[in-house]
């Protein structure tokens, strides 16, 4: 059973927060990204950055799990962005028509 | 090409008597398989042991490069986790609501928040064409909606490969083809790959990549749909043609199936 297939790192850039996701985002993984995106969400940042440019796979569990962060963060203005989408998540995305809902950029400095 | 399951030498029995005849088969990644054959030739005592839940006398079925023939259950639950099974017959549960019966799998064997499975439990029931029926108790739908539901359920745990036993049977001839779209849809988007026991020949056509013929038990034909068509096996042009005298659009069916609603 995939468990740790996951890893998180939470950086500041510029005074920004950053979530960095590496590995595979999965019905397993997700309750963990969940735990690190809420605790982040609780402190109301402007922006919250979302770095997924090592992320090898996502679930619907991911993209719901980033539904209901972005959704918390709606709640009081706040602004979630996506950095680094590999293609094929990308598609993914866009074939839920997230990609409209979602901000996504290239690269970092373009998102902030 | 990279093959989600082999089967190979795959015997089985209902008790003396021999159901499946030693057979071998690969089912292609990322693809639509199409199982066919007459009725009883053992197309649903195949899918049953693809998804392991019969045992064969003999013979191996590799998934995802493990052999299923002789795991045990508690490997064999790991694997189901990334099956997906839309049987005939295989009821949603009337006692719960559609949402419910979608999110059963998730809560019973993820630690997923109720917050994130309600998320998913939506965007399945979306991906179906159900938006909005989450409400819903299976007696209050149509027969085609209570496939989709079915459908939507089977997607629950985000499989890598799905089993269709008849999913059009019983269904008029639009609702089946709506049925058809969404299986080229799941191929499409999300690579899962597909196989599909099927009667009908419009479907088949459609949706198929890959096609395995069983007849009494022995595989007649295994290729691509454009070998199939073209094939001088009596017993494949058979089952063709007797199955072309069925007419299955009247007209005014098929101008609404590709003129869209
Ligand atoms: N549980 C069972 N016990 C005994 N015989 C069975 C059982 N299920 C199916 N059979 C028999 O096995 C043969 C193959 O059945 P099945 O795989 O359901 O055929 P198909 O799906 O191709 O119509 C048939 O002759 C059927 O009567
Ligand atoms: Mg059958």
């Amino acid at each position: 059973m995939k468990t740790d297939a996951m890893e998180i790192e939470v950086l500041s850039y510029r005074g920004i927060d950053v979530l960095k996701v590496y590995g595979d985002i999965d019905l397993y993984s997700s309750p963990g990204l969940r735990k690190n995106l809420i605790s982040i969400i609780c402190k109301k940042p402007g922006t919250l950055l979302v770095d997924l440019s090592n992320v090898s796979y996502i679930d619907s569990s991911g993209i719901a799990t980033f539904v209901e962060g972005l959704k918390n963060m709606m709640c009081y203005g706040g602004r979630l962005k996506f950095i680094g989408l590999p293609d094929r998540i990308r598609e993914i995305f866009s074939f839920s028509r997230l990609d409209k809902v979602f901000e996504i950029y290239d690269g970092i400095d373009q998102a902030i | 090409m990279e093959n989600a399951i082999e089967v190979r030498n795959l015997r089985t029995h209902y008790g003396n008597i021999e159901i499946l005849k030693g057979i071998s088969l690969n089912v292609p990644k990322g693809l639509i398989t199409a199982i066919l054959g007459g009725s009883g030739c053992g197309k649903s005592t195949l899918l049953k042991h693809l998804i392991g839940l019969l045992k064969p006398t003999e013979g191996n079925i590799i998934i995802n490069g493990r052999d299923i023939a002789g795991m045990n259950e508690r490997d064999m639950d790991e694997v189901r986790k990334k099956i997906g099974v839309l049987f005939q017959g295989a009821a949603l549960l009337n006692s719960m609501t559609v949402g419910d019966n979608v999110a059963l799998p998730l809560r019973e064997h993820t630690r997923l928040e109720g917050s994130t499975i309600q998320i998913m439990v939506r965007m399945k029931l979306d991906l179906v064409g159900l938006s909005g029926f989450d409400k819903f108790y299976p007696s209050q739908l149509s027969g085609g909606m209570k496939k989709r539901a079915g459908l939507a359920r089977a997607l629950a745990m985000d499989p890598e490969i799905l089993f269709f036993d008849e999913p059009s049977a019983g269904l008029d001839p639009i609702t089946a083809a709506g049925i058809d779209e969404l299986i080229l849809r799941l191929k499409d988007i999300f690579r899962i790959t597909i196989i599909v026991v099927t009667h009908e020949l419009a479907s088949l056509f459609r949706i198929a990549d890959h096609v395995i013929m069983l007849d009494r038990g022995e595989k007649v034909f295994e290729g691509e749909l454009d070998e199939l068509r073209a094939s001088d096996n009596p017993r494949i042009r058979c089952f063709l043609e007797r199955q072309a005298e069925e007419r299955e659009y009247t007209p005014e069916d098929y101008f609404r199936i590709i003129a869209g609603d």
